[in-house]
């Protein structure tokens, strides 16, 4: 398969041979699945690869563990460790959701490359709350490719927290196939030294009625960089499709960058499309607002941070992934306020 | 639908059916080259224009360019990749030279542009015009006053020969041959177009306007439009466009460069409004100076496709661009269109408005880019992107893009589409309108935010062409 060229959207900023590994296609070491509570994970995972992408091909060949979770019925917080080690590690997670649960992924780590593909189903009428937690090692490198299908009034909400690594690259696609189905996705990236964050998030409404929101907050520091591509896509005869799309970039150093690009095809009319993206840099007004309640100006920087991508999480229902999610992003900016 | 509206209808559609300009007169052309396109035919332009030798090198070498430059990929590839270059004449002159005077343009050329309304606009509210038919300028005028102030107005031929100085400055330097595959064929085969001075200082208060018509079949049309505004100068450019009907393919792929020098302000509005058998390639850039301002004001009503994205560089510290955009996509047609805003410099602002409609299949794409670079500190930008679709048939992508390289940016990005409101046209209706007479007013105040930067009778043109395009969009 040759490389994709620079010209589509998906690799003009992370062109492929900048995520890859060095070598070909190595043989890759398993990232280590853990879960805790009373499921189980079961080996190997069903998996349907779209030829047309490069990446979710490579990620098929290069090997690497295999498990799924089977939720069927209803299940409460579910954590899922995924450690990925040595020098190229992969690993693929298929969820089957026929019930309820909030499952939440964490991947850590110092393996040189990760790949990672998560793919799932939430069947109809069930809820599904996923969340990625990305806090690999500060010179790891990342491919993450996940597939979802959102079934007949079911509800999925997915919230990502991408603070690891340091050229990351993730592609989020999730496809409405049954009538009444919804979609919420929050996406917070913290960029700092020189990370590099790429986030692909597509949406598909294959059909009539259903919904989606996404929402995604990146705060830059330093000379990091985050780009945002998001496809909205409504398909011919989706009518009654409400969805949009919010983009918001955070600029808090001169050598930091973010770009947005939110993109919108709809072949049906009876939609309420929109999207939405804006980026500036941090108030002074509420810096000197913070330093007035005797906060350093670190502190107070820090703050605001935590408050704007953690505001990214509040179109989200699911009450324990708001919470573990939020509680991740405190405990990383605590961190980073001590180095 | 009232008495008046429905004549009013009648009166356009027997006109000539659905296209209002799809007439054409016979083919009476001076010289016509061979269909094809070759290094000789490129050469042969240029000595029959009795070029200087560093044109016909641009030429030439922009022709070697085009050949090896790959399509795009994007836009409307399936269309692109059809175009067959080798069934299109390049060049056709109709006249054997520009006139001054109406009575000196054969008569059929004359009436053609009755029919546009252009005679009737020179005489009441434009500051000069150039009438272009096919390949070259047919007619060129410009009032005294501005002529005596130092202003140039010329067609593009006539700017290289009479002022080749200034033309060697700036050709190609605002788009290169190399920018695009369809930059380097106008900039190997260009013919015609404008050329426009305005000195230091001098404020062009009422519009110019070029009018550009494609009568042969199988034309192509290159021209190039230069525009200089020297510092603190003003001037409003206007542009209309239109073609005869045929069956075969027609493509017009024009370059524009303006250049606002400090303090300047370029204002250059477009009514596009091929027929459905012409491509529409156009490439216009402008670069902005510092505290200048550039806007481009531009519709796409016709064309079978239409990818154009004015592009703003804005290179001087405080300088300002505006760009309204509307396109309307009926049968046939896929309106690719959009905005491109550069921020170089530090203090610079920037206002993008797009307004699209798809109709009986249509498709209208905005496509967009607007990039803040590293040293640009405080600048602020707006885009607001609107797509309203009018049945299930048809189709609105938007795919802007935002690049920020400087943590002071304050920009804001808003896209929506949406169908036309049943409460809407409720509404209007309980008011005595009926749901034709409904829908056309909601279309007209939806693109109300492009009518009301143009010149009154332009607007009142504008809504009737709307009104039309409008035709039988309920049921």
């Amino acid at each position: 398969m040759s490389p994709p060229p620079r010209a589509k959207h998906l690799w003009r900023y992370t062109p492929w041979p900048r995520i890859k590994p060095q070598e070909g296609v190595p043989v890759a070491d398993k990232i280590l699945f853990s879960i805790d509570g009373d499921v189980t994970l079961q080996s190997g995972a069903p998996r349907a690869v779209l030829e047309s992408d490069i990446a979710r091909v490579f990620l098929s060949e290069i090997g690497g563990s295999s498990h799924t979770l089977h939720i069927d019925g209803d299940f409460g917080l579910i954590h899922i460790q995924a450690k990925a080690s040595g020098h190229v590690a992969a690993g693929h997670l298929h969820i089957d959701c026929k019930g309820s649960a909030t499952v939440i992924l964490h991947l850590t780590g110092e393996a040189d490359w990760s790949g990672l593909y998560v793919s799932g189903v939430v069947a109809d009428n069930c809820k599904l709350a996923y969340g990625f937690v990305n806090e690999l090692s500060n010179d790891c490198k990342l491919l993450h490719c996940e597939d979802w299908a959102v079934g007949r009034d079911a509800v999925m909400e997915i919230a990502a927290l991408s603070v690891g690594g340091f050229r990351c690259k993730s592609d989020v696609r999730t496809t409405l196939i049954g009538s009444g189905g919804s979609l919420k996705q929050a996406v917070t990236v913290h960029g700092l030294g020189s990370r590099h964050i790429d986030n692909h998030i597509e949406i598909n409404h294959k059909v009539a009625n259903c919904n989606s929101k996404l929402v995604i907050n990146s705060a830059c520091a330093g000379s990091s960089r985050s780009i945002a591509t998001g496809l909205l896509k409504v398909a011919e005869g989706a009518n009654g499709t409400d969805a949009g799309q919010v983009f918001r970039n955070l600029l808090l150093s001169d050598k930091a960058r973010a770009d947005s690009i939110p993109e919108l095809e709809v072949l049906a009319d009876e939609v309420k499309a929109a999207h939405g993206a804006a980026s500036s840099p941090v108030n002074p007004e509420q810096v000197h607002y913070l330093m007035s309640r005797g906060h350093s100006p670190q502190q107070a920087e820090t703050l605001i941070v935590e408050g704007f991508l953690i505001d990214a999480f509040s179109t989200l229902s699911d009450s324990d992934l708001k919470d573990v999610l939020a509680t991740r992003m405190t405990i990383h900016l605590e961190c980073e306020l001590k180095r | 639908m009232s008495d008046e509206a429905i004549s009013e209808s009648n009166e356009a559609r027997d006109l000539v059916g659905e296209y209002q300009f799809g007439f054409h007169d016979e083919d009476k052309s001076v010289i016509r080259f061979n269909n094809g396109l070759s290094e000789q035919i490129v050469r042969d332009i240029s000595a029959i224009k009795n070029e200087p030798e560093w044109m016909t090198d641009i030429r030439v070498k922009a022709y070697h360019h085009f050949v090896e430059r790959e399509m795009p990929k994007w836009g409307s590839p399936e269309i692109l990749n059809n175009i067959d270059f080798e069934a299109i004449t390049y060049f056709l002159r109709s006249t054997d030279a520009t006139k001054d005077d109406w009575k000196d343009v054969p008569e059929d050329i004359q009436n053609t542009f009755d029919k546009v309304g252009l005679r009737e606009a020179e005489g009441t509210w434009l500051g000069g015009i150039t009438a272009q038919y096919d390949s070259e300028a047919v007619y060129h005028s410009i009032r005294e006053d501005l002529e005596s102030q130092g202003v140039i107005f010329l067609d593009m031929d006539s700017g290289l020969r009479e002022h080749p100085e200034l033309v060697k400055k700036y050709f190609g330097k605002v788009v290169p041959h190399s920018d695009n595959k369809f930059a380097a064929l106008n900039t190997a085969v260009w013919s015609g177009g404008s050329f426009v001075y305005i000195p230091k200082g001098v404020h062009v208060e009422m519009p110019i306007q070029a009018y550009f018509r494609i009568n042969a079949e199988n034309m192509g049309q290159f021209e190039r439009t230069l525009i200089l505004a020297d510092e603190g100068s003003s001037v409003h450019y206007i542009e209309g466009c239109t073609a005869p009907s045929y069956s075969s393919t027609a493509l017009h792929s024009a370059v524009v460069e303006l250049i606002a020098m400090d303090g300047a302000k370029i204002r250059y509005s477009t009514i596009q409004n091929w027929s459905n058998n012409v491509l529409n390639l156009v490439t216009k850039r402008a670069h902005a100076m510092k505290n200048s301002t550039v806007e481009w004001i531009d519709s796409n009503i016709g064309s079978g496709l239409t990818m154009k994205y004015p592009a703003i560089l804005l290179k001087g510290e405080g300088s300002h661009a505006e760009v309204v955009s509307v396109a309307y996509a009926g049968k046939g047609q896929h309106q690719d269109t959009g905005a491109k805003v550069h921020h170089l410099a530090a203090n610079t602002t920037s206002n993008i408005i797009s307004k699209s409609i798809s109709k009986d299949g249509g498709r209208s794409t905005y496509r967009g880019m607007l990039q803040v670079m590293p040293k640009a500190h405080n600048c602020r930008s707006k885009i607001v992107c609107d797509a309203l679709m009018l049945d299930s048939d048809s189709r609105s992508d938007t795919y802007p893009t935002m690049e920020i390289g400087n943590s002071s940016a304050d920009l804001e990005h808003e896209a929506s589409v949406s169908k036309v409101s049943g409460d809407q046209l409720f509404y209007l209706m309980s008011r005595g309108f009926s749901e034709q007479e409904a829908m056309g007013l909601i279309v007209n105040g939806f693109f109300e935010p492009f009518t009301r930067e143009l010149p009154a009778d332009y607007a009142v043109e504008m809504n009737k062409l709307l009104n039309i395009k409008m035709e039988g969009s309920i049921g």
